[in-house]
Order: structure tokens, then sequence, then C-alpha cells
């Protein structure tokens, strides 16, 4: 027998392969001649005959090494075999995701945008969301930070003030806090002697107040316990922002003297730059705290228990809870109550985390638009869904085969899951770029009572967030394309032509669709609703003229002590005032609409039995001049306004707004009526009405009218008289000179809160503006979303049903029909999406029930309205599909399928 | 696919691949047993079928051929492809399995 071994080594030309897999091969090929050759021996051939036999196998040897080494050197293992590990195999299929994005760079690109957008908004949201309300406050240990609170017991919505005998006690009797803190409200002290009198924003607090919240100065010290006690200490801390202003920043500040309001105190310390209380900004005037000073120095340091005027702080003792802290402060309540009835009638004592009571509504507004921004996000993500889901039915085929040579279905779904990534991944890096843009938009349109322009930027938490956002982004988008590529059957997609779509797939972009539409209109109807309310607010009238109008806010020099002395710089005011060009009537009062500020009392009504369980009725309490409601153009209902007589018995007389004559005196004439001010019993003179005015807005546009009363100037000139002044013309231009006017009246008299009342309204309406604007932003955007994914969806509908659209007009069909057939499938996804969308809506909206004004959640304008816009988009994004279904031509359509 | 089918039953060496062919086709489909080796290396690059020495009592070490799942997928979707063409041929046609 021949050695078959060494005829194929002399015949074989050398293969350029390792020298093992040769040997190999020529084994095998000189196996098949030696099989050939045996059995042609077997079946009787001669020995030449069968080596003839079997050499005729292989006659080209020259093009068998060619094709085998061919083989060997350039057929690669399937791509996507076998992955030597996990790490690898991602590697892959991240490369891979790259490479077909940009095999379609305009569809990848608007997914990319879409998803950017979403990412970029959610991220700015979120920077602002934190840091008004989701960050713990800026202070040591914050979580244990309590608001010991003393509520009218009746109107628990009103702000909480408690008294120094109720500080004293609480402090002394608690169990659960560690440190009770006083803070005073704020405090206007005009600071002389160095340039222009300055009005100073100051605050009177505890000694423990700033070791309480972990505070240290950044110059000197804050204020020693001793400097706290029963005698005032003459001794302030500057803020770093009035610092800088006043004191030029100098490092020697430390030991020099101020004077405020005529007494001369020590600096003994600066506060460090990022330092803020919670109750700045200022409600009204969005300044800053300037000064602090001890409580010891407050002129109200020894007033009553009935007297409440202070904020408690409280910080918890180690291991002691929230809801230990508030029945330990209940408990002494209960106590205190027992033991000063008269004080301690008609209110109640609680307490609550701070950063709560800092937050309040500001928080629900701002989880109202992180969920807004939430559900865009997660409608950009339906939509690259969707794409990917069109793009995974043109590569069915590719993944089939890619099945058939041994992928995985765990392995399809992990590169579908690779392209959801790879767009998240650019959509992120475009994002951040996106969310610092619309960031620094939204700081400057931004009311400043709702956030300050240096305190919110993109940080740590935001990147953090927008990170953590990308990934959910990318699973998200990339899920629903990965799990149709799990379990659906991939052999029969290479039997489909490339085109086709099963219904399954459909059905699941219809839900993406179907759930777009609800989102949009969950959104749409929040937008609707908050514009509904601003546009309520806008219609409320406030009680008073604010065109050409503005006010001054001032404080009389210290050497008017006496009410003759003030009455008569007020005078003298009022004449240098009314003789400037332009302006029509001056008038002053003690408390001025919208600036956040209020002063309350107890009425007893002549006649009226007392309400149970206070010692009279709550009314606000105003000092008005007779000018004042012509000025302001507040109305007289009844009666007469002040004049010049009452200044002879200015005690005797009052007026009352048209909320106070219908509560105590329905359906009667109030005017002649008798009332006294504080508790019945005291021997206080009876008041007589002599008229009653219209009702204004003093806390808000948006808050509840309460009873009001006016006494005359005279009865109380006012130390620190609020000016209104009306104008003939354009009142802003007036303003520089009517402040100079103030300042030249006397000695030491600043002018400041100097304001159109018409920009005082705006600012009232700021923050809910604001989150209108952005609502409806979000709104905008959703329905911009929904209109792209019914789009996609319907066209892709009626490319799948070309042929059959074809054949329907091949047998005489109008173009008309094609078009109902287009409508019909977009119809049906408009009318699931609303139907769940409704559902959505009524779970959502009761969420934001306190960010509206006088509309009901259910408002059946704003859920019809959102429908209606809705659905004029969605059919509008249908149209464009129908119409190419109209134009279908039969024979090209049949040709196409056939 | 034609390798692939056969190989479905059981491991075969490529003697007995060729044989097979030929009688099978009883001669009517062309083959060149020059063709035979490089399309078994190719499908065992391809990681469809994998190859294995061995040595039998009695008998010469040969080399045997498997199907590998993926093979085994593979001709499953090669199978129903040819189905889909064969189909598509006899509506042209106008011949029917019916």
């Amino acid at each position: 027998m021949p050695d078959w071994q060494r005829y194929v080594r002399d015949r074989l030309p050398p293969l350029r392969i390792g020298p093992e897999r040769e040997n190999e091969i020529v084994a095998e090929l000189a196996l098949q001649l030696e099989q050939a050759f045996s059995d042609a021996i077997a079946a009787g051939a001669s020995q030449a005959e069968a080596a003839l036999r079997a050499e005729a196998q292989f006659q080209d040897w020259n093009a068998l090494a060619g094709e085998i080494e061919s083989v060997e050197r350039h057929t690669s293992p399937p791509p996507r075999g076998l992955p030597r590990n996990a790490v690898e195999g991602c590697l892959q299929d991240l490369g891979y995701a790259v490479r077909l994005l940009r095999r379609s760079p305009a569809a990848s690109a608007l997914a990319v945008a879409t998803l950017a957008a979403g990412l970029g908004g959610s991220a700015a949201i979120f920077a602002i969301a934190d840091a008004v309300a989701l960050r713990g406050l800026p202070y040591a240990d914050s979580k244990r930070l309590m608001a010991v609170e003393t509520h009218k017991s009746r109107q628990p919505e009103l702000e909480a003030w408690t008294s120094m005998p109720d500080l004293l006690d609480l402090r002394r009797r608690t169990g659960a806090f560690s440190l009770i803190a006083g803070v005073s409200p704020v405090w206007n002290l005009v600071m002389t002697g160095r340039g222009d009198a300055e009005r100073l924003e100051c605050l009177y607090v505890s000694a423990e107040f700033f070791p309480m919240l972990g505070v240290r100065a950044a110059l000197g010290r804050t204020f020693l316990s001793s400097e706290d006690g029963e005698k005032p200490s003459a001794v302030v801390v500057l803020s770093d922002a009035f610092w800088r202003r006043r004191f030029g920043g100098a490092r020697d500040v430390v030991g020099r003297a101020a004077t405020l309001d005529g007494g001369v105190y020590t600096i003994v310390g600066v506060l460090p730059a990022g330092f803020r209380y919670v109750g700045e900004p200022l409600a009204g005037t969005a300044g800053e705290i300037d000064a602090w000073l001890p409580l010891s120095a407050n002129q109200l340091r020894d007033s009553a228990r009935s007297l409440r005027f202070l904020k408690a702080i409280g910080r918890l003792k180690p291991g002691v809870s929230v809801e230990q802290g508030r029945a330990d402060v209940r408990r002494i309540g209960t106590a205190l109550s027992a033991e000063y009835p008269e004080a301690c009638r008609g209110y109640a004592y609680d307490a609550q985390p701070l950063a709560a009571v800092s937050a309040g509504r500001v928080r629900t507004a701002m989880m109202m638009l992180l969920g807004a921004v939430g559900f865009v996000m997660v409608m950009a993500c339906a939509n690259v869904a969707n794409l990917l889901l069109t793009r995974l039915s043109a590569r069915r085929r590719e993944l089939s085969v890619r099945a058939a040579l041994g992928a995985s279905r765990f392995r399809l779904a992990r590169q579908l899951l690779a392209e959801g990534f790879v767009m998240a991944a650019a959509a992120a890096v475009f994002s951040s770029f996106a969310a610092i843009g619309l960031l620094r938009w939204l700081m400057s349109i931004a009311p400043p009572s709702l956030v300050k322009p240096g305190e919110v930027a993109v940080g740590g938490r935001t990147l953090l967030f927008a990170a953590v956002a990308a990934l959910a982004c990318a699973f998200v988008a990339g899920m629903p394309p990965a799990w149709r590529a799990a379990r659906s059957d991939l052999e029969t997609g290479l039997r489909e032509s490339g085109r086709s779509l099963a219904p399954g797939r459909h059905r699941l972009r219809s839900a993406l669709v179907v759930l777009q539409i609800a989102l949009a209109l969950a959104l749409t109807t929040g937008a609707g609703l908050l514009i509904h309310s601003f546009r309520r607010v806008l219609d409320v009238d406030p009680g008073f003229d604010a065109r050409n109008l503005l006010t001054i806010s001032t404080q009389l020099p210290m050497s008017a002590r006496t009410p003759p002395e003030r009455t008569a710089v007020w005078r003298r005011l009022r004449e240098a005032l009314s003789r400037a060009p332009g302006v029509r009537a001056v008038a002053a009062v003690s408390r001025l609409p919208l600036l956040g500020k209020n002063l309350s009392s107890w009425l007893y009504v002549e006649g009226r039995p007392m309400p149970a369980a206070e010692p009279g009725f709550d009314v606000e309490y105003r000092v008005a001049t007779a000018e004042y409601f012509a000025t302001m153009g507040i109305p007289l209902r009844r009666g007469r306004r002040f004049d010049e007589h009452d200044d002879a018995n200015p005690g005797a007389v009052l007026l009352v707004n048209e909320s106070a004559a219908r509560t105590f005196w329905p359906g009667q004439d109030p005017v002649g009526r008798r009332v006294k001010l504080g508790a019945p019993s005291a021997n206080s003179p009876w008041i007589t009405v002599v008229g009653v005015v219209g009702d204004i807005h003093h806390a808000g546009l948006e808050t509840e009218m309460r009873p009001e009363i006016y006494r005359p100037y005279a009865v109380n000139p006012l130390s620190a008289p609020i000016l209104v002044i009306r104008t003939s013309g354009d009142a802003a231009a007036l303003m520089p000179m009517l402040a100079a006017t103030v300042r030249s009246t006397a000695a030491g008299m600043p002018a400041y809160n100097i304001f159109q009342m018409e920009e005082l309204l705006a600012r009232s309406m700021a923050q809910r503006r604001f989150l209108m604007l952005l609502l409806t932003g979000f709104a905008a955007a959703a329905l911009l979303l929904a209109g792209v994914g019914i789009y996609g969806t319907v066209s892709q509908s009626v490319a799948l049903r070309t042929r059959e659209i074809g054949v329907r007009m091949a047998l005489g069909a109008e173009p008309a029909a094609a078009l109902r057939l287009v409508f019909e499938s977009g119809f049906r996804l408009i009318g699931i999406g609303l139907g769940l969308g409704w559902v959505a809506v009524a779970a959502l909206t009761r969420l934001v029930r306190s960010l509206l004004f006088e509309v009901r959640p259910l408002d059946a304008a704003a859920l019809a309205g959102a429908a209606v816009v809705l659905a004029c988009f969605a059919l509008a994004a249908c149209y464009f599909p129908a119409r190419r279904a109209t134009r279908i031509d039969p024979i090209a359509a049949l040709r196409e399928d056939g | 696919m034609i390798v692939l089918a056969l190989l479905e039953a059981r491991p075969r060496h490529g003697y007995e691949l060729a044989r097979l062919i030929e009688s099978q086709s009883e001669n009517r489909v062309q083959f060149h047993v020059a063709s035979l080796y490089p399309m078994l290396y190719r499908l065992e690059r391809k990681r469809l079928v994998e190859g294995r020495w061995v040595e039998k009592a009695g008998e010469r070490r040969r080399r045997f051929y498997r199907l590998t799942p993926a093979g085994r997928r593979a001709l499953a979707a090669q199978r129903g492809a040819w189905r889909e063409f064969v189909n598509a041929l006899d509506a042209l046609t106008g011949f029917s399995h019916a």
C-alpha cells in the first residue's frame, strides 16, 4: 500500500498555518485517500487501479491548499460566539452598539437629543429641588432640630409664635431637648454714625442659638450665655455680607462700636459667609439678616406670657425620636395651660422638624416638579424604546442569524440593553450642558423668595442623580426591545422579510404610546390646573388700586420719642412729600399689604358671646393715618373714614373691614357699635366703630380675608411708619427723589423697602408664576414627545399595512377609506391613553391640591381642555402617515411584497 | 446544510461524509471530495461542528466531526429558510404541496 501521508506531503504546497494543524490536515487527507484505496481493493480493483481511483479524488493540490489556507487564516470564529469573560463580552456589545448607532445617525441623534433633554431638565430641576427642599438644613446634625410651636388651636394654619415665659418654661421642663433657643421676629434697627443712616434687618437670638446650629463665628465669637442673662448686653454679631458692605471686610472690626437705634453696641463677631437662617430670604422683601443681637437686648424680653413673638427651636437629645420630642412639648403645653389658663387659652403646643417647617409648601411644589420631570423622562425613554423596537424589527434577520450562530437569548438581550446604555451615556454627556444652561436660565427667572441664585449649582449630588437617572433611562429604554428579543421566536426571523413586524411587537410599541399619552395627559392636566389657578389669582382684587402707588418704609429718629414729637415729624414728612412734584396723596400705615408681616389682637364685641376657649375674637390690628384709605383706593362701605377731629380723642374710634362687619355684626350695621381691645374684663375703654372699609388682601392674594380693625395714627404714632404715596404719573421715576425727601426730613431717617405696589403684587405671585411656567414647559415637552411617539407608531403601522391598503385601493376603495383605516388605529391608541391618563390624573391631582387656588383638583375644564389639546396633537401626528396612506400606489404596494 | 444534516444523527468522519453525500444523492449532486475538507474546516472555525481524533479498538485513528449546539440551531434555521425558498418556488411555478 502506498504511503499516503508521504503522497499528500509531496503534493500539497506548504500551508502558512501552524505546523501542528498542518500535520493534522495532512493526516486527515491521507486517511481519505487510504480509505478510498482500501475500498477500491475490496471492490476487486487492482493495486494500480485502486491507487488511481484514490488519487483522482484530489487533483488540483494548489487550489486545495489555497482554499484550506484561506479558511484557516481568514474564517474568524463567530463574532459573538463565546466571549472569554463577561467584561469582554460587554465591551464587545458596547462597541457593536456604537457602530450600530453610527449606522443611522439621524435617528440616533434624535433619540439621544430626546434623552439628553429629558435628563438635562431632570438634573436642573433636581439641583433646584435639592437646594430648596431635599437637602437637609445646612446645620450640624440638622435632623435633630425641631421647631417648637404654639399654635392658635382654632387656626393652626397661622404662623406660630411663642412667648418669652413659655420659652423659659419649655427650656426648664423639657426632658427631650438638650437646647431650646428663642429667635425674635425680624427687627429693624437704624444704624447711624457711619455715613448715611441705614436700616438694618436684625434678629434677637438666645445665646444657645449659634452653638445649637453648630455655627461658629468666622471672626471673633458669637454670644456668651452671660450676655443672654437677666440684664441686656449691648453686643452685636454681623453677617458676612453686611460686614463686607459696611466695614469693607476689615478684620479688626471685632471690638469696634456700632450705633444702633441710638444705643452703642460692641461688635463681637462676624458670621461665616455661607450661614443662612431658615427664615431667610425674608418674606416679602427677600432681604437678609444684617446683624444678630442677644435676646436679652430685646425690649420685649420681660413681656407677659400672652405676648407671643418668638420662634423656638430645639435640638433633640441623642437617642430621642421626633415623636418623643413632640410628646414632650405637648406634655409641657398641657401643664402650662393648666397653670396659666388665662394666657394659654386657645393655644396648643407642638413641635415638628425644622426642615419640614422651612420647606413647607415649597416642598410640595418641588416634589411636583420632580414628579413632572420624571414623567417627561419616562416619556423620552418610551420614545427611545420605540425607536429601538423599530430598529429591532429591521434587524430581525441579523439577530436571528446571530441566534442561529450560537448567541443565547441573554446575549441578544444584553446587546440590545447595551444599545440603550450607549444612547443614555451619550445623552448624559450632552445633558450636562443642557442642565447647566437650563439651570442658569431657571435661576434668572426664579423668584428670589424661592431660591437664592448663589445657592444652586450643579454639584456632586446633582451629578450622582444624573448618573443614576441615565442608568435608569438605559434600562427603561433598552428593556422593552431586549425583552422582545429574548422572548421572540427568532428562528422565524430568518423567514420573514426584514421590514415585517410581528403583531406582538406592534402591541408593545402601542403600549408604549398609550403610556406616553397617559403621562402627557397627566402633565397637561396638571399644567392646566396651575394655569387656571394662576388666572384665578390674577383675577383676585387685592382690595386696593396698585397703579401709580409706591411705598417707602422709614423709621422716625430716636429723638422723636413722645407721641406729640412723632406726630410732628410725621406732619413734616407728609408736607415735604406732598409738595414734591407728581405726588397726589401721602399716607402712613403700620403694616403694608403683601409684605408678609402681621399683628393681631383680641377683640371683645359688645353684646356678642365670647368664643369658647379663647379670650376674644382674633382680629388683625392696624394703625393708619386719615388719608390712608383714599390714598390706597380702599373703598368706604359705610359710615366715615378717620378725620382731623378724631385726633382730639383718637382712642375712641376705629374702622373695621367688611369681613369683620360680616363676622361680628351679621346682617346689621356695625357703625355706632362698641368694642374693646384685649380681654373683656380689662378696664380698657369702649371704642366706637365709625366706619366700614373694603377688604384688602394683607397676607397674600391667595389667603382668605380676615377680620381687621384700623385705629387712627394719633392713638399710636408709629416709630416705623410705612408710607404709601400715590403719584399722578409713573411712580418708578419718582422713587429716588421721594426717598431723598424722606431722608432729608430729619437727621438719621432711613428710607428703605422702596417699591411700586404693582411690583409687590407681582412678587407675591412670583412663585406661582414660576411653578406654572415650568409645569407648562414640561407639559409642552410631553405633548411633543407623545406626538413623536404616536407619529412613529402610526407611521410604522401604515408601512406594515401598505400592501393591505394597496389591495383595498386596487379593489376600488376610496382614499378616504385608507384615511379612516389609519385614523382608526390612531384613535384606538389615543382613546386608551386618555382613559388611563384620566385614572392617573384622578390619583395624582390629590397630591397637588395644596398648590391649587380656587380650582378643584378634578376641574372639568382643565380635564377636558387637556384631553382636547392632547387629542388634537395626536390627530395631527396621525395626519401625516394617513396622508401617505392615501397616496399609496396599489401596483407598487403589491409589487413590493409580492 | 447538507453536511450539517448528515451530522445531525451522529458524529461521522470525513470519508464517511463523502460516501454518504455521493450515495444518498444518488450521484445527482455534483460533489468533489476536494471541497469537503475546506468546508468542514470552515464549519469548525465557525464552531458549528467540532472535530476530534478518535481511536477505536482495531481501527485506525480517525477525525470524527459532530454537531455543536450552535450547529444544530443553524441547521434548523437553514432548513426553515430552505423550506421557505422551496415554497416560494412552488408558488411561483404553480405547484403546491396541497
